[in-house]
Parts: C-alpha cells; sequence; structure tokens
C-alpha cells in the first residue's frame, strides 16, 4: 500500500480494521502518530456532535403519537355516526315518500268496517247538530253540514284514515245499517264509484268538500242513504 | 352467540397488536431520539427547526412502523425519512440557511472552560464545513455507519463517499490547527 493511498484510508476511516491498514500503521512511526491524531480529531468531533437534547424530547414523541391515533380514533368514529345518520335519514325520507303514494279509499274503509265491528252494535242515538260540531272541529271539512237529520245515527267517531282525519257513521237504511265515512277531499285518495267484497256492498261518490263512502250489506239500503245524504249534506 | 364469540376472540387480538406496535414505537423513541435529533440539528442547524424535523420524522416512523421488520435497520431507516422529511422542508419554503447555521449554534463560550471554548470552536468549524461533506461524515460518527451503508441512505457511490469523508477530514483538520495556531500567537 502506497503512502497516498495511506493517508487518504485514514482520513475515509481512521477506525478501518482492515488487515492491510493496520500492517501500515505498525510500519512507520509517522502512520502511528497520524492515526493517533486523526482518531484525537474523532473524538473531538464526536463529542462536539452530541449537542444536548432536550430532556423531554422522547416523552413528546411519544406524546404527539398518542394524540394523533386519539384523533384518528375520533375521526373514524365519527365518520361511523355520519353513516348511521345518513341511513337513518334516508329510511325516514323513503317512508315519508310511501305515504306519499294513491291510497285506495275503498280497501281502507272496508277494513275500518270490520277492524270496527263494535261500531254497528252500539245506538247512540245521535243528533245531527252533534256530527256538524264535529265536522266544524275538522278544517278540511270547510263548510260541509248536515241540514236536517239523515234518518237516525247509530254511531259517531273519528277516525283515521292513512293519516288522514275522517268521519265514521252509522245510520239506519231501509232494512239494515249503512256505515258512513266522510273523508276530506286529497289529491292522493282513489275512490271507485262502487266496490264490494264477499260480506259488503260499497258505494262512492264526491261532494265539493268530502269524500263520501257507504258499505252496507243491501245495495238498496245504500241507494236509500245515498238519497238521504245528498238531500241533506252540503 | 356468534356475534359473542367473535367479539371475545378478535377484540383482544387487534388491542394487544396495537399495544406490541405502541411498545414498539417507545422502545424506537426512547433509543433513538438523540441521535435521530442530533442528524437534524447537524443538518440544519437550528434546536427548534431540528425538533419539528424530528417530530415529523417519528410520526411517519409510526404511520408505517409495520413496514420495518428488521429493528437492526431501524436507525437507517429513521435517518431516511428524516432526509426525506428535510428535503421537504426545502420545498415548502425557499429559505437561504446557510446563513442561519452559523448564526444559531450556541454561544456557550461566555462562562466556560478551555474545554468548551474548543468544543464550541469545532462545532463552528462543523458547522462552516459544506451540507455535502458534513452528511457523510454525521453519519459516520452519530450513526455509526460503514461507507457502503452511508453511500446507498445517500444514494451516492461508495467512492464519492469516501472522497467526501477525506475532504470533511483534512478541511477540519485543517481549519483548527489554523485556529490552534492562532491561540497560541495570541496568547
Amino acid at each position: 500500500m502506497d503512502e497516498l493511498k495511506f493517508r487518504r484510508q485514514a482520513y475515509e476511516d481512521p477506525h478501518n480494521q482492515d488487515a492491510d491498514f493496520l500492517a501500515q500503521i505498525n510500519a512507520k512511526p509517522e502512520n502511528q502518530a497520524l492515526i493517533n491524531e486523526l482518531k484525537n480529531l474523532d473524538a473531538k468531533l464526536t463529542n462536539a456532535l452530541k449537542v444536548e437534547v432536550a430532556d423531554d424530547l422522547a416523552d413528546k414523541l411519544i406524546l404527539r403519537q398518542q394524540l394523533q391515533q386519539h384523533h384518528k380514533h375520533r375521526r373514524q368514529t365519527g365518520f361511523l355516526v355520519a353513516m348511521a345518520a345518513s341511513v337513518a335519514f334516508v329510511v325516514g325520507i323513503s317512508f315519508s315518500l310511501l305515504r306519499l303514494g294513491p291510497i285506495d279509499l275503498a280497501e281502507h274503509a272496508l277494513a275500518h268496517v270490520y277492524h270496527e265491528g263494535v261500531a254497528l252494535q252500539v245506538d247512540q242515538n245521535v243528533n245531527f247538530n252533534q256530527v256538524n260540531a264535529q265536522l266544524a272541529s275538522m278544517k278540511d271539512f270547510g263548510n260541509a253540514k248536515f241540514t236536517q237529520q239523515p234518518g237516525k245515527v247509530y254511531y259517531t267517531s273519528y277516525c283515521d284514515f292513512q293519516g288522514v282525519k275522517s268521519l265514521h257513521l252509522v245510520l239506519q237504511g231501509e232494512q239494515s245499517k249503512v256505515t258512513l265515512f266522510i273523508v276530506p277531499l286529497e289529491k292522493r285518495m282513489v275512490l271507485d264509484k262502487t266496490f264490494a267484497d264477499g260480506k259488503y256492498q260499497g258505494m262512492g261518490f264526491e261532494t265539493p268538500d268530502a269524500f263520501i263512502l257507504l258499505i252496507g250489506e243491501d245495495k238498496a239500503d245504500l241507494s236509500y242513504v245515498k238519497d238521504e245524504i245528498k238531500n241533506t249534506f252540503i | 352467540m356468534f356475534a359473542n364469540w367473535r367479539k371475545k376472540s378478535v377484540e383482544p387480538a387487534v388491542s394487544s397488536d396495537m399495544l406490541s406496535k405502541q411498545r414498539r414505537y417507545n422502545s424506537l423513541v426512547k433509543a433513538l431520539h438523540a441521535d435521530i435529533f442530533r442528524y437534524a440539528y447537524w443538518l440544519c442547524g437550528d434546536k427548534h427547526v431540528a425538533e419539528d424535523i424530528t417530530q415529523e420524522t417519528f410520526l411517519r416512523a409510526w404511520r408505517s412502523l409495520d413496514s420495518l421488520k428488521d429493528d437492526k435497520a431501524a436507525k437507517a431507516w429513521l435517518i431516511t425519512i428524516l432526509r426525506r422529511e428535510n428535503a421537504r422542508r426545502f420545498e415548502r419554503k425557499q429559505f437561504d440557511y446557510s446563513d442561519v447555521e452559523q448564526d444559531t449554534l450556541e454561544d456557550n463560550i461566555s462562562n466556560s472552560s478551555e474545554e468548551q471554548t474548543e468544543q464550541y470552536l469545532i462545532r463552528r468549524q462543523i458547522g462552516k464545513l459544506d451540507i455535502e461533506y458534513r452528511e457523510p461524515l454525521l453519519l459516520q460518527l452519530i450513526g455509526g455507519f460503514s461507507g457502503d451503508e452511508i453511500a446507498e441512505l445517500m444514494e451516492l457511490n461508495r467512492n464519492t463517499v469516501m472522497t467526501r469523508l477525506f475532504r470533511a477530514r483534512s478541511q477540519l483538520k485543517e481549519l483548527l490547527e489554523k485556529n490552534d495556531v492562532r491561540g497560541q500567537s495570541n496568547g
């Protein structure tokens, strides 16, 4: 190994442990001196490079990481809550949209008659003024009222037609009792002129302020009550 | 019942995974934060900036801790992150840092012994060294890396690294000897 190469290697790394290099150090006293000098320089440099490190730096590094971890966790929970909220929102919207679909009054009316069987049993002997008071209490009917007693009224009650407040009456026909529904006019309602199932006959018509539905066992009775209503209800 | 069974077996596994990751990070911080901070300091010459870079470096390290397979390589891995972080600092703001380095070096000459005076002078000289000579020297002296490892870290070939190490030591030796002579003649 020539002198120049040795010097280069010494400056590159005085702690070099190559056999060649070590041999060269021992070969000459001035090489030994140079290496000692450079090692001394390295020791000084290494010392000088050791600038003071703040005592709490390690703690800060761990704290910062844990805060970030915490935030990340928070963000994830926030995301889940947002997802849950939007799913709930969509479900809510679709339910209210479903309710806006067309409503078949005839079907509801029949279901209602079967459901409230008791209405056909009782005899409250209602005066038409009382019915008028009930009609007046419902804003949707405008000025609709009975001008005189439409035959005997056995029963009167408010009822619910798919969220719309309506009036449920039971009147005396020629032979049997007839159930009468007065439902406020609304666009999404669909009304058939006549309908029926195994037991009951039904009839529907429209007045300026309301839908009228009649349900009874006998068709003749329905026509009878219909005429009666047309004469007394405005 | 199935949900219960799942919960019981999966949750502890997840949390113990997190726990071991946390332990690994903590020991990484404890073992290497001083070296990383010092390396950052000698790269940028400012303690506050160095602390910021160190913070960023360790946060990034946490995020990708799973990619560190071999713990022996941790130091080189952190230094790679740090160098990238430092480079990003220069992309963000185009300051001329070469002047800052000398200005912000600690002045502890005022109430100090001879030894501290000498250390102050050495630090000044290291600070004055060109960054391209300074960095391989830092890697060698702080990092304890070999020529090959430095070459890999700095993406240079080994000969270039060795030349720079040679020049770094020559310059420092010369500068410090000159200082000694001046000191003697003054005294």
